[in-house]
């Protein structure tokens, strides 16, 4: 190939999971009593842009598990299928296989094949269900009021070329597999080579189906007009002529085979109007039945009444035909009425009620949306039409990262050159000071809109959520609703692919422990419906996330009586904060069973030490027998953070502000210690540990005594201690840059930055340092 | 690089290949780095202390927005009389998808090498550690010591990243 096709794969991988996302949703979304066709319609050209860039990428497994996906789909579009709740499971689960595939081609995880063969089979029973004759399937297609008649053996000669890709890939063998399920399939001839199936194959199948049973496989495998398919009549006295059509080009769209099928005729309403006043657009396509058809199934047909009976005498054919008008959703098209074959088919009627299938399903989608035609092939670029309705590139984190840094570069570059004029004081002129302001005021607007950038809505998050909800309830035969507000709150990128893991953890427990089981909630008196509200809006400078519901509430109790059962320190005096904090420790769990969904105690912890990597906390509220709520607090970006500078000696750190409660300068005596090693001071009624930042970094200090320096208060995810330093020196917003990157990582350091004279600051890890405190407390005591 | 920490046995083409070196000083020993490897060079400017670093390690500075730690090679060696002034030097190296600068004595050439022109250094275990070594090589009756810069800045002597190798 002279295209190297892997420069292409990463947005093949994005935009896939795109689709996967959409599909999801969609499915999600979707009434399965009354579907709305715009959406099954999405659903389909979701499916069908994977497919077809999978196969253009040559990632067959995809290609081929879609397609599959996509028959059904298709089929369900065209209303030939009633939509079932187990039909949407099954699209549920092969989009996750779907997605496993595409993690795997990135080099994550693995597929598991058997769950592959076990989706592809279960949508290809089901796409082979008796789709006219389920009563299901009445209530929704007007179609389902003809049933479908037994076939009887049929015999078809297919003859296929596959393309290069398939013939390399599973895709032939696939075919054959599918074929031989469909009925006894002879080999009559295939390529020598049989490494590259790439040659001519010639195959004759004996089976029940129809040729649309199988078309679409053999279109896949096989370029257009590279396969046709020939059907030997039993009988071989009639049908003949009808089927000299599908001879011909089968490989074509199906549109236009259609089209050309279709009679010539001036006006549908002209010889039926109570059918052509159903159609408000008229469009005239109608399908003859081919000469076979007796003219006593015509009359059959039109006893049948329901806003069927439209017949067009056709000019081609010597028997009146029946041709019916099916209105249905603003897709006008015309459809024979399978009732016409006779109760006891006879092959000759069977063959020409089998011909007229395949050609009759020509979707004419309302004309605002001329492009979903998705069954015509020229309209493959369709769904991006469709979905180009938002103008955004795609641009990769890279550059936008890069562009983060430069303009990180210029806020430093703009402060430096601040406090250069500011040391000139009266000297600088006026108009030097000025053009300062003013470009000290456009880098701050250039930094906004560039931080913007990253800023992603919180619904990326959010919309895996009434999956898992969906999932889990079922699982647990609980019934719970998800409501979700501010689900476009902006959120860092980096933030929003962090975040998910642990607020499905929140949602999962909630789901598990918080929402009681239908019986349960009807005797307290509740909505046997649980309620899980996910909630997300900005305060000051966070962003807020709320998982609550209206569950059972913490049992502070059992809390208790768990903690001292694994030895932990508490008190009843312990407030309902401290309290419900416990849960968060390692290990702690107060489920009676361990279920697959929860109840090790791993994970709580997990989520509050994930939330704390971030820079955030998680916060609980709870009142026994009306609900939980858990409160994650994070900062909006990771890039930029409020700091405090302080000096110690020579050198200057920054003390991230959302950390900082107090600073004072203690007096002499304020400091007491214990055991001569560890040293205290009591700040508001509480001993705290005191750190000695120089100490602790090794620096020589500047002062003297502690009464020269300055204590600072610290709470670090509810570990407080006094940290003693030289002084402050002023509060920023800095930009955070990594230590690691070419470096190591530093104990009590988290990260880098500039400062505005260009030297490199330190950001103090306020968490380890409040550990070592602690420690060095215990050590002593 | 890559070619270089090959066998130097292959006789034939190869050895007439010259790869560019930098050289420069630590004491009154010459040291030939792969000049790929070398950024740029710059003055010294006192850096960031970092806490608890061995004293190779000066600390960290910003350059042109990346956090780059400085190391310097004289204490690390023990070589050269230590201290800074306006002439003293940083090499920026780019090793390992890493930036890191190395203080020396100066910066002396860049001088061409053929493979064939760099003997296999002597095995003396005890005193400089031989692994980081390419070999000798001698240019105007100079001994140059051609160092595997990569495999030392990236090796576990130099504190320089977690976990690295020994």
């Amino acid at each position: 190939m002279a295209i190297d096709m892997s420069q292409f794969y990463q947005v093949f991988f994005d935009e896939s999971a795109e689709h996967l996302a959409a599909m999801e949703g969609l499915l999600l979304d979707l009434d399965i009593e009354n579907p709305d066709p715009e959406q099954l319609n999405a659903i389909f050209r979701a499916a069908h842009s994977i497919k077809g860039s999978a196969g253009t990428f040559g990632f067959t497994d995809l290609a081929e598990t879609t397609h599959i996906l996509e028959n059904l789909l298709d089929r369900i579009r065209k209303q030939e299928l009633g939509l079932r709740a187990e039909m949407v499971d099954a699209f549920l689960q092969s989009g996750d296989i779907l997605r496993d595939m595409l993690e795997a081609h990135q080099g994550r995880g693995e597929v598991d094949a058997a769950a592959v063969e076990a989706i592809c089979a279960r949508l290809r029973q089901l796409s082979t269900d008796k789709p006219l004759a389920a009563p299901s399937a009445a209530a929704s297609t007007p179609l389902s009021a003809a049933p479908a008649a037994k076939p009887g053996a049929r015999v078809f000669d297919i003859q296929f070329v596959p393309t290069e890709v398939s013939a390399r890939g599973e895709g032939v063998k696939n075919l054959l597999a599918e074929l031989r399920s469909l009925g006894e399939l002879e080999i009559l001839s295939q390529p020598d080579d049989g490494v590259h199936n790439v040659g001519y194959w010639q195959l004759r199948l004996r089976g029940e189906c129809g040729q649309e049973a199988f078309a679409d496989q053999i279109d896949f495998v096989a370029d257009n007009g590279a396969w046709r398919v020939l059907e030997n009549q039993p009988a071989g006295d009639a049908g003949d002529g009808a089927f000299g059509f599908f001879d011909d080009s089968p490989g074509a769209p199906e549109a236009d085979a259609a089209y050309g099928f279709f009679a010539p005729l001036e006006t549908p309403s002209e010889p039926s109007p109570p059918a052509a006043k159903a159609e408000d657009d008229g469009y005239g396509f109608f399908e003859p039945l081919p000469v076979a058809a007796e003219a006593a199934d015509v009359t059959t047909s039109a006893e049948d009444g329901d806003g069927y009976g439209f017949f067009e005498p056709l000019p081609a054919a010597p028997d009146e035909p029946p041709v019916a008008a099916e209105e249905g959703d603003g897709f006008g098209f015309f459809e024979p009425l399978p009732e016409a074959a006779p109760p006891a088919p006879s092959p000759e009627e069977l063959a020409v009620e089998r011909i007229a299938e395949p050609a009759a399903p020509v979707a004419v989608v309302a004309p605002e949306k001329p492009a979903a035609e998705p069954r015509a092939r020229a309209a493959k670029a369709a769904p991006a039409a469709a979905a180009g309705g938002d103008s955004s590139i795609r641009v990769s984190v890279e550059k936008v990262d890069q562009l983060i840094n430069l303009v990180g570069e210029l806020v430093i570059t703009q402060a430096m050159l601040l406090q250069t004029a500011g040391q000139m004081q009266e000297n600088a002129p006026e108009r030097l000071v000025n053009g300062l302001a003013q470009l000290e005021r456009n880098t701050r607007d250039l930094q906004e809109s560039v931080m913007s950038i990253r800023m992603l809505p919180i619904s990326f998050v959010f919309s895996r959520f009434p999956r898992v909800v969906r999932d889990l309830s079922g699982k647990l035969g609980k019934q719970v609703e998800l409501k979700t507000s501010g689900e476009t709150t902006e959120l860092d990128k980096g933030l929003i692919e962090r975040i998910a893991d642990p607020l499905t953890h929140l949602i999962r427990n909630s789901l598990d422990h918080g929402i009681e089981l239908p019986e349960k909630r009807i005797a307290a008196g509740k909505n046997p419906v649980g309620t899980i509200t996910l909630k997300a809006y900005h305060q000051g400078g966070n962003i807020v996330i709320e998982v609550g519901d209206d569950g059972g509430g913490l049992p502070r109790n059992k809390i208790l009586a768990k903690a001292r059962e694994r030895g932990l320190q508490v008190s009843d005096q312990m407030t309902d904060q401290e309290v419900f904090n416990l849960i968060f420790e390692a290990g702690f769990s107060t489920a009676e069973q361990v279920t697959d969904v929860s109840g090790r105690g791993v994970g709580m912890d997990v989520v509050r030490r994930n939330i704390q990597s971030m820079g955030g906390r998680v916060e609980i509220d709870s009142m026994l027998g009306v609900g939980t709520r858990m409160t994650v607090r994070l900062p909006l970006t990771l890039a930029i953070l409020d700091g405090m500078s302080i000096a110690v000696g020579d050198q200057t750190y920054i003390l991230p502000l959302s950390y900082v409660i107090e600073s004072f300068q203690p007096q002499a005596g304020d400091i007491k210690t214990l055991s001569n090693q560890a040293r205290v001071i009591q700040v508001r009624g509480e001993y705290l540990p005191v750190v000695a930042l120089h100490e602790v970094f090794n620096i020589k200090q500047r002062a003297g005594d502690f009464t020269q320096g300055i204590m600072v208060v610290i709470d670090a995810d509810g570990i407080k201690a006094a940290l003693y330093v030289d002084a402050l020196v002023g509060q920023h917003q800095v930009v955070i840059k990594s230590l690691e990157a070419n470096y190591r990582r530093v104990q009590g350091i988290s990260g880098a930055t500039i400062m505005g004279d260009g030297h490199v600051a330190l950001i103090l890890d306020v968490s380890a340092i409040a550990g070592m405190a602690k420690s060095s407390v215990q050590k002593a005591g | 690089m890559e070619a270089m920490t090959q066998s130097g046995s292959a006789a034939g083409e190869e050895d007439l290949v010259a790869s560019e070196y930098l050289t420069f000083t630590l004491g009154s020993e010459e040291y030939a780095i792969d000049i790929l490897k070398v950024q740029e060079i710059r003055g010294y400017e006192p850096p960031t202390l970092i806490a608890n670093a061995p004293a190779f390690i000066k600390g960290v500075i910003n350059l042109r927005g990346t956090i780059v730690p400085i190391v310097d090679l004289r204490i690390k060696f023990n070589l050269g009389k230590i201290e800074y002034t306006p002439f003293t030097v940083v090499i920026i190296l780019n090793v390992a998808g890493r930036v890191i600068g190395a203080v020396v004595d100066s910066v002396s050439d860049v001088i061409s090498l053929t493979r064939s022109q760099i003997r296999p250094a002597p095995d003396f275990s005890a005193t400089f550690d031989t692994k980081y070594i390419i070999g000798l090589a001698t240019v105007d009756s100079r001994m140059m010591i051609v160092t595997d810069i990569e495999r030392l800045m990236t090796s576990a002597d130099m504190e320089l990243i977690d976990g690295a190798a020994a």
